[in-house]
């Protein structure tokens, strides 16, 4: 709570002049037309992230620009691009990490549940207790495995031994840890490999009870075995959580996502059904990307 | 597993959001308050120093003070004249500064651009131990080690001198100014050194014509330091250098005796009385040298800046 | 210039600042190499049975049957030494022979004024009595051989004599007989000087061997016991073996010292052989052991640190560090924190950084005048506690020396802790000031643990803040934190400047420092562990 407020004497005045620029470009007018023709599963009536004109800078550089999309609950959305792109920023942006940093401002709407999250009076820690986040780095706390997972709920103020433990058993079977870990979950977390580390934070960030889970770029540290499992892990999870991944790998992409954004340059080109995307790309530019003729 | 089972609203409530406000700036004023510790207690030295040194001040001429050699601070017309005392002070660590910076700049450059990363963890450590030994370990060896073997092989008068004074001086100057040049002469970018290689300069001459000129802010911000640790420092002075209060007379004669303005306060304050003319002296003593240090630490940032700025650059 | 005097003259720079550093290295091994050598010995030794003696006495420590056996066996081989002085004490030493003589006379006056014996013979008594006394006292007091005999002649003339048969007087004819034996082989010209120097040997051995049997016990407790350490022992031996002189060479030279063996001084008398006697039978007349007497480190010492250890210093060090520490810690670990958490570059940031690097370059003699100014006389009468120099004064000032050290270390160490640790915290929905307590703070431990153990050596090992603020030399122990305590880098101070007796005992001069050196250099030891191993940690995470 004490943070929030801090940020947002941070994020100063540009917060709240919600600009409705009308600037519509044709690509873009192409792209909506597109989604209307062919992303019927796409559209449902309630969006749980839905993003509307929304740029976000540091400092005067534009971080993203102009992104309007909206995500499903339960389903898997990956988000790709070239890097510098801005995905990143933008899934950071969900669950306002890019606070952080400072001198940062945002225009247009990001709505989560119904609530613009960049409005002055949201409340950051049940905002992200919502939207859970998996980093690029695996990085459990230096703390034992039932330490690292009970964290989370021990801030939402479960100290009871019995909840905490039915709790880490439910968040480590979710993650297909619990087999491998249940009878060391004194061990330190820094002795884990490098792919049960992630698993380990997945099953961090799901012990808060989350309803979005973010991953940025959780495979890019991991070996090919390690992402598989992360893989079937994600399949498994969308049935119950909203998900969205950031990844640089195509193949990933078109594996685990139902929807998949081509973000370029800050800009949001082409969202669309997964397998439109990769089969027959609206956009010249997507083409070009997943075609591997640049990026 | 079914998620959220609770329901978490995104917005604060009214009274979050003012408890929230309230923390936030009660807690950080609290915190900067703590912080302020340091200034408050830089404020308090410089306060009780000059509350006690000013009737010293108001009731004795400050030129006499420092420019007369005469300090008879018990007679029955007291006399305060610290020039020798002043010139004791400078002169000890003059001397220790000459013996500290040649080896103290080679062992620098030795742990910089000679010796392999092994070595060089080796050795770090043992500059490290050396800077830690007490300064009173240091100046028990002067008396009961050094000052004998002294008086024996060289036959001066008396052992403990500023020569036995300004060479363990010089031992405790060196851990600060290897480690302060040290890390300016690693700051140096490798493209110097690799042009001037390139250019068929042997090791030595690429050490001397690039990398300490480049490096001289930081290396002489070493040496400041090294200065302020000799000058400030009071143990070693006080048992290693004799106390006679005289200007070496001819004044390159190290065997002679000096007494310098720690040692003085340190020794004069056990026996005067609290509140007497010669207690005000001391404390103005104190002043003295808490403003020398205040300077030479000013110039010993000043450089530091500087170095940082010319690293930041390559 | 040539190619080859350039790649020469590089190499000989090489070597130059390679030297440089072994010089360095050498001048630590010379520091610490005497001083931990010399220091150790007042750890391990030989210990005599006066040690043991000393420690039953003074600490009740040992099997006190057991010792007394021991010193019992070593009486036995000493009784030699003092019988053997005795008699050439009874030979020279006049001034008591004529004492004993008077007193003699004296009490056979008293027993003839009681006697009913008739007068005439009384008188007549009394002025023979006179007569032999006066006769006796000239042959003490001669230096003539020849004079001393012919008056004992005539004393020994009365041997037989009824008179004096079972009277008081026999006993100045027996003082007699006993002279002329004593003075059997002395040369009675060199008398004085014999007594002269058998007072040295006397003091010698009083130092050796620890009071003579049956005299009083001296009321300083460092007189009560012999040599106590094998090594002192054999140095009081060598005084005692030869005799030091210095001789002068020539005009405008300076002295020579020269030895040559006491036993040659006393040629001819008894005491000649004795020198050799002691030199043989030393190791039993005091059986030294191997002792290691851990015990310095607990015990109190008696004045001068004659005996016993450095406890009370040890005691005092602990205090005011641990106190200082208490001070210090919270509030440098909070500006840390700060500094590194809130603070956004503004003028109240510059100039606290300011403040931390001027506080950090004050002379500890400063600190130390501040301390009597600000806490002794100002900051302790406000609180009514008395205004002098107490442990609580010492351990402030100590606390704002090392505020500097204990800021940057901690700062450093918060600093150090990787931003994804803090990230995961924030995304899981912690507070910014949980997440500093709960994941930062515990990462940043072993740094900022580093930065205790550092500013702990630092406060230990100074001397100049305490001088004026709470550190005495003598003294009790402290029963409260309003009282001075004794400190082991004070004490280091006093004992290598301030105390002649100090100088008799140079392992316990070195065993202060060692200990106040070791003290410290185990706490820097565990540091650069510490921190080698936070980095090892944080390298291959």
């Amino acid at each position: 709570m004490t943070e929030m407020r801090l940020l947002q004497s941070a994020r100063g005045e540009h917060g709240r002049t919600v600009k409705q620029k009308r600037i519509e470009p044709i690509m873009k007018e192409n792209m909506r037309e597109n989604i209307q023709q062919n992303g019927q599963t796409a559209q449902c009536a309630c969006p749980i992230i839905s993003s509307n004109d929304f740029s976000f800078y540091y400092g005067t550089t534009m971080g993203v620009k102009n992104i309007t999309m909206n995500i499903n609950p339960c389903s898997v959305t990956a988000i790709i691009g070239p890097s510098g792109c801005g995905k990143s920023t933008f899934i950071r942006s969900i669950n306002r990490m890019n606070d952080l940093i400072p001198g940062v401002r945002t225009e247009g709407k990001l709505v989560v549940d119904g609530q613009n999250i960049y409005d002055k009076r949201v409340n950051l820690v049940n905002l992200r207790q919502q939207v859970g986040m998996v980093f690029q780095k695996p990085n459990p706390f230096p703390k034992s495995i039932f330490d690292n997972v009970a964290y989370g709920p021990r801030l939402q103020g479960i100290t009871n031994r019995t909840a905490l433990d039915e709790i880490i058993g439910k968040s480590l079977k979710a993650s297909a840890l619990w087999e491998e870990m249940k009878d060391n979950l004194k061990k330190s977390a820094l002795a884990l490999s490098g792919g049960q580390q992630q698993r380990l934070c997945i099953a961090r960030a799901l012990a808060t009870r989350p309803r979005v889970l973010l991953m940025d770029e959780p495979c890019s540290a991991l070996d090919p075995l390690a992402t598989g499992k992360i893989e079937d892990l994600i399949s498994q999870l969308k049935d119950n959580y909203t998900i969205v991944i950031v990844t640089h790998n195509m193949q990933q992409a078109a594996r685990v996502s139902e929807m998949t954004a081509f973000f370029c340059l800050g800009e949001l080109i082409e969202y669309d059904v997964t397998s439109k995307i990769f089969e027959n790309p609206f956009n010249k530019k997507t083409e070009d990307y997943i075609t591997g003729r640049f990026g | 597993m079914p998620a959220a089972e609770s329901h978490r609203p995104l917005v604060l409530t009214p009274t979050e959001d003012i408890r929230g406000f309230l923390t936030l700036h009660l807690g950080r004023t609290a915190l900067f308050i703590v912080t302020c510790t340091s200034v408050l207690a830089v404020f308090l030295i410089f306060l009780f120093v000059i509350r006690e040194a000013l009737p010293f001040l108001a009731k004795f001429s400050i030129k006499e003070f420092l420019t007369s050699t005469s300090w008879y601070p018990e007679a029955v017309t007291p006399k305060f004249g610290s020039l020798a005392i002043i010139v004791g002070s400078g002169y000890v660590t003059i001397v220790s500064i000459i013996f500290a910076v040649p080896v103290g700049i080679l062992a620098a450059v030795f742990l910089s651009d000679i010796v392999s990363m092994k070595i060089r963890n080796i050795i770090k450590p043992i500059i490290e131990i050396l800077a830690a030994i007490p300064s009173g370990a240091f100046g028990f060896f002067a008396v009961l080690v050094l000052a004998p073997w002294m008086q024996q092989k060289f036959g001066f008068s008396t052992g403990t001198n500023a020569l036995n004074a300004s060479l363990v001086l010089a031992v405790m100057a060196l851990p600060t100014i290897i480690s302060v040049s040290e890390d300016s002469i690693s700051a140096v970018g490798r493209e110097l050194r690799e042009a001037s290689y390139g250019c068929g300069a042997t090791r030595m001459e690429t050490i001397f014509k690039v990398v300490i000129p480049a490096a001289h802010s930081g290396i002489i911000a070493a040496i400041v330091l090294g200065m302020m640790r000799a000058i400030g420092e009071t143990m070693v002075v006080w048992m290693a250098s004799g106390n006679a209060t005289q200007i070496p007379q001819p004044w390159w004669d190290l065997s002679q005796s000096v007494r310098t303005l720690t040692a003085t306060i340190a020794g004069d304050m056990g026996e005067t009385e609290k509140g007497s003319p010669h207690y005000r002296a001391l404390f103005a003593a104190g002043l003295l040298l808490l403003v020398i240090t205040l300077c030479l630490n000013l110039v010993s940032e000043y450089f530091l800046i500087r170095a940082k700025k010319a690293g930041g650059k390559r | 210039m040539r190619p080859v005097i350039r790649i020469a003259i590089d190499k000989i720079f090489t070597v130059v600042a390679g030297a440089s550093v072994v010089c360095l290295c050498l001048v630590l091994a010379g520091l610490l190499g005497p001083m931990l050598w010399r220091g150790g010995s007042a750890v391990v030794f030989k210990g005599t049975v006066e040690f043991r003696k000393m420690q039953l006495m003074l600490f009740g420590r040992g099997d006190e049957e057991k010792i007394a056996a021991e010193s019992k066996q070593a009486e036995i081989s000493r009784a030699k030494i003092y019988s053997t002085i005795e008699k050439l004490k009874g030979g020279v030493d006049s001034e008591a022979l004529i004492d004993k003589a008077r007193q003699i006379y004296r009490q056979f006056g008293n027993d003839l004024r009681q006697t009913d014996k008739p007068a005439e013979e009384v008188a007549e008594l009394r002025l023979v009595t006179k007569q032999i006394r006066d006769r006796l006292e000239s042959a003490f007091a001669s230096s003539n051989t020849a004079e001393v005999n012919e008056s004992l002649a005539y004393i020994l003339s009365f041997k037989d004599d009824q008179r004096f048969k079972n009277t008081t007087a026999a006993g100045l004819i027996g003082l007699a007989e006993q002279y002329s034996k004593d003075v059997h082989g002395i040369n009675l010209a060199e008398r004085q000087k014999y007594y002269q120097e058998l007072r040295q040997v006397e003091e010698i051995l009083i130092e050796l061997l620890g009071p003579a049997p049956g005299s009083a016990t001296p009321a300083l407790m460092m007189n009560r016991f012999g040599a106590t350490r094998w090594d002192l022992a054999q140095k009081l031996f060598n005084r005692l073996f030869w005799y030091e002189e210095w001789v002068k060479q020539g005009p405008e030279q300076p002295l020579v010292r020269r030895l040559t063996p006491r036993s040659q001084r006393f040629a001819g008398t008894e005491i000649e052989g004795l020198f050799i006697y002691i030199q043989q039978s030393l190791p039993e007349m005091l059986k030294p052991r191997p002792t290691f007497y851990w015990q310095y480190f607990i015990d109190d010492s008696t004045p001068g640190h004659y005996f016993g250890g450095v406890g009370p210093e040890i005691l005092g060090t602990l205090l005011l560090t641990l106190l200082a520490m208490l001070f210090v810690v919270p509030f440098g670990v909070i500006s840390a924190a700060y500094l590194v958490e809130c603070a956004s570059d503004n003028l109240a940031i510059r100039i606290i950084r300011m403040s931390i690097n001027t506080l950090a370059g004050v002379p500890s003699i400063v600190f130390g005048l501040f301390g009597l100014a600000f806490f002794v006389l100002f900051f302790l009468p406000m609180f009514g506690a008395p205004s002098k120099g107490c442990i609580l004064a010492a351990s402030l000032t100590l606390a704002v020396l090392t505020l500097p050290v204990m800021i940057r270390a901690s700062e450093e160490a918060i600093r150090a802790v990787p931003q994804t640790y803090k990230e995961a915290s924030l995304a899981l929905g912690a507070s910014r000031f949980r997440t500093f307590v709960k994941v930062t703070l515990p990462a940043a431990l072993p740094g900022i643990l580093t930065g205790i153990i550092l500013s702990l050596s630092r406060v230990a090992g100074e001397t100049a803040p305490v001088l004026f603020t709470g550190a005495v030399a003598l003294g009790p122990l402290p029963k409260s934190i309003f009282d001075p305590t004794r400190t082991l880098s004070y004490g280091s101070y006093d004992m290598a400047v301030g105390d002649k007796l100090a100088a008799m005992v140079p392992h316990n001069q070195f065993g202060m420092v060692v200990t106040l050196v070791l003290l410290i250099l185990c706490l820097n030891t565990a540091a650069i562990i510490i921190r080698s191993r936070v980095f090892r940690k944080l390298a291959g995470h």
